[in-house]
């Protein structure tokens, strides 16, 4: 069974906390998932593929122009941010004043 | 009759002046507030619509939106305690294309949290129901939009499908469901869940609807660099196009009665009976139908191969949701704490074992095995069915292996049914197939579907072949009997 406490390593990369009871879930879960995932090893020679991150080759892809656009403004970029100040979004003070 | 009535037929009352723009709003407004206590199709619903009036079929015909797509003004939360107050400042193409054809907003769905998932049960404000039996799920991640329609509420809903999030429960819920090709259709504006695999598509109650959606919503958008140039095709001129000597084949490892002669599941076996009617049906229709047999081990493992490109995708497409910029702020001294916190509180359990899995998937320990191996078996059953689309014009498997199930079902997570019939939708969005679910029996008094898929780029192919099958399966137009409510 996977390490519970590896687990929680990867909650506090991923910026999150959960219930010890959760972790419990989750460790249980792995048992069935990580059955799952040998299947995808069970494939013969599969190391001689070339990984597919795209669904199909598209010949349509192309940049597009670097031009003006429509663009959002100050007032709407910042309109769900519930802490503002100057225009900015506000964020608790990095550098102390002491230093 | 409004609960029943298509597209066409809304077009044509409104054309013949016998109802009105504003008239169809107010009815699907009624039923949108009858239903959402028994139902919870909606996060929000629309009171004051804004009407215009454009030389679209669409244009006055109401329609529903999942809560995913960014609607400017509009509340758009993803069915997310972290997105709860979110009012996004721009539109989604696909909304834009619907408001600039007139089509009329009645309310923004619920989904599974972040779209992640496939029991419509996970969204922040409660479970959605099936309309056909309230005890069993109406399935995700698109739940809302498919019950919205299943209640005859709007004649179509927008949904978006990663795995087979809309044309899943299609079949759950008596519904057509229909994904166009990777890049048909523009996904500016629509939250990213797994961005190689996301798909706008959509709910309708029959495949020519499903063509007239199409055509308004396709074509290239310089916000969506994978999006397609436009075939210049008007899809619904089209759709009574011949399909004599069109060629399917379906997948014997898949759905052959003698691999589950042993099961104890009525359900499944009914299923395939009737799949099994439907294809004599569709050779009496001038179809060649043949059977075909591919990798076991390579079907097995399209279950766990979208489990890892997904999560993995999921959990760098998601670390934007912060509580900073949007969402609610966490509490904490540091920046870091604040943002902790917003997580914490903000996803829900299964969101975040998502997640985990995903970051697990991602650890450089393990991306070979699993991430990378996925990638590359993801591009083995994409090889193997576009060689076989050479030879055959589309695949036709059954859309799940029963009907939808109960809100207490469990089920075992590595038997063949799960691993096949179960999740065998994946394999279009892993290959950008066009793909479509329509109705086809009835097991049980609830609803079953069957999904035909076709090449890359033959969207009108496969709305040819799906119109034609409809023609036989006696389930057209069909919606979920809910009393003797009608507007």
């Amino acid at each position: 069974m996977i390490d519970k406490e590896l687990l929680k390593k990867y909650a506090r990369l991923l910026m999150f906390e959960m219930k010890e009871e959760e972790y419990t879930t989750l460790q249980e879960e792995f048992d069935v998932i990580l059955k799952q995932m040998d299947l995808i090893g069970n494939i013969q020679n599969i190391s001689e593929v070339e990984p597919m991150t795209f669904p199909y080759k598209n010949t349509d892809v192309v940049l597009r122009e670097d031009e003006v656009g429509d663009y959002l403004t100050v007032d709407e970029v910042l309109s769900n941010a519930k802490y503002q100040v100057n225009d900015q979004v506000k964020v608790p003070r990095v550098v102390e004043e002491d230093i | 009759m409004y609960r029943q009535d298509t597209i066409m037929e809304l077009r044509e009352q409104l054309d013949k002046k016998e109802t009105t723009k504003e008239e169809l709003f107010e009815k699907a407004n009624k039923l949108a507030h009858t239903f959402q206590e028994e139902y919870n199709s909606f996060v929000t619903i629309i009171d004051k619509p804004k009407f215009k009036d454009r030389d679209s079929l669409l244009s006055g015909i109401p329609y529903a939106l999942k809560d995913n797509f960014s609607t400017s003004g509009i509340l758009t939360t993803a069915s997310s305690n972290i997105l709860k107050d979110y009012v996004p400042v721009y539109d989604s193409t696909v909304y834009k294309k619907l408001k600039n054809a007139g089509a009329v907003l009645v309310g923004k769905t619920v989904l599974d949290e972040l779209a992640m998932g496939g029991t419509g049960t996970t969204g922040h404000t409660g479970i959605v129901r099936n309309p056909w039996d309230k005890s069993r799920m109406i399935g995700g991640s698109s739940a809302g939009s498919a019950a919205s329609v299943a209640l005859g509420i709007v004649p179509y809903a927008i949904g978006s499908d990663t795995g087979d999030s809309v044309r899943k429960p299609a079949a759950f819920g008596g519904l057509v469901g229909f994904k166009p090709t990777y890049g048909r259709i523009s996904r500016y504006g629509l939250f990213a869940f797994a961005s190689s695999l996301d798909h706008v598509a959509y709910f309708t109650r029959n495949v020519k609807d499903s063509a007239i959606i199409t055509d308004v919503l396709k074509g290239y958008d310089p916000q969506d660099m994978v999006t397609l140039k436009d075939d210049g095709k008007k899809y619904l001129d089209s759709i009574d196009n011949d399909i004599q000597g069109k060629k399917l084949f379906y997948i014997k490892e898949i759905c052959d009665r003698e691999y589950y002669k042993d099961s104890n599941d009525k359900e499944l076996l009914e299923v395939l009976d009737k799949f099994h009617e439907l294809l004599d049906k569709c050779r009496s229709l001038g179809f060649e139908v043949e059977e075909v047999s591919v990798d076991k081990k390579l079907l097995e493992a399209v279950y766990p191969t979208y489990m890892c490109i997904s999560c993995a995708e999921a959990t760098s497409n998601n670390a934007n949701l912060t509580g900073i910029q949007f969402g609610p702020r966490g509490e904490g001294v540091t920046t870091q704490e604040i943002m902790f916190d917003a997580r914490t509180k903000g996803f829900s359990e299964l969101i975040k074992r998502r997640f985990i899995l995903g970051s697990y998937i991602l650890q450089k320990e393990n991306q070979e095995k699993l991430f990378l191996n996925a990638c590359r078996v993801r591009r083995l059953i994409v090889d193997k069915i576009t060689e076989l689309f050479k030879e055959y014009d589309g695949l036709i498997l059954p859309a799940s292996g029963g009907i939808a199930p109960k809100f207490d079902a469990s089920s075992e997570k590595l038997s063949d049914r799960y691993l096949l019939l179960e999740n065998h939708l994946a394999i279009g969005n892993f290959g950008g197939f066009p793909s479509i679910t329509l109705p086809y029996g009835m097991v049980n008094d609830m609803p079953i579907g069957v999904n035909i898929t076709g090449r890359v780029k033959d969207d009108e192919l496969v709305l040819n072949m799906a119109n034609k099958i409809e023609s036989v399966t006696g389930f057209k137009n069909i919606i979920a009997k809910v009393g003797d409510i009608d507007v």
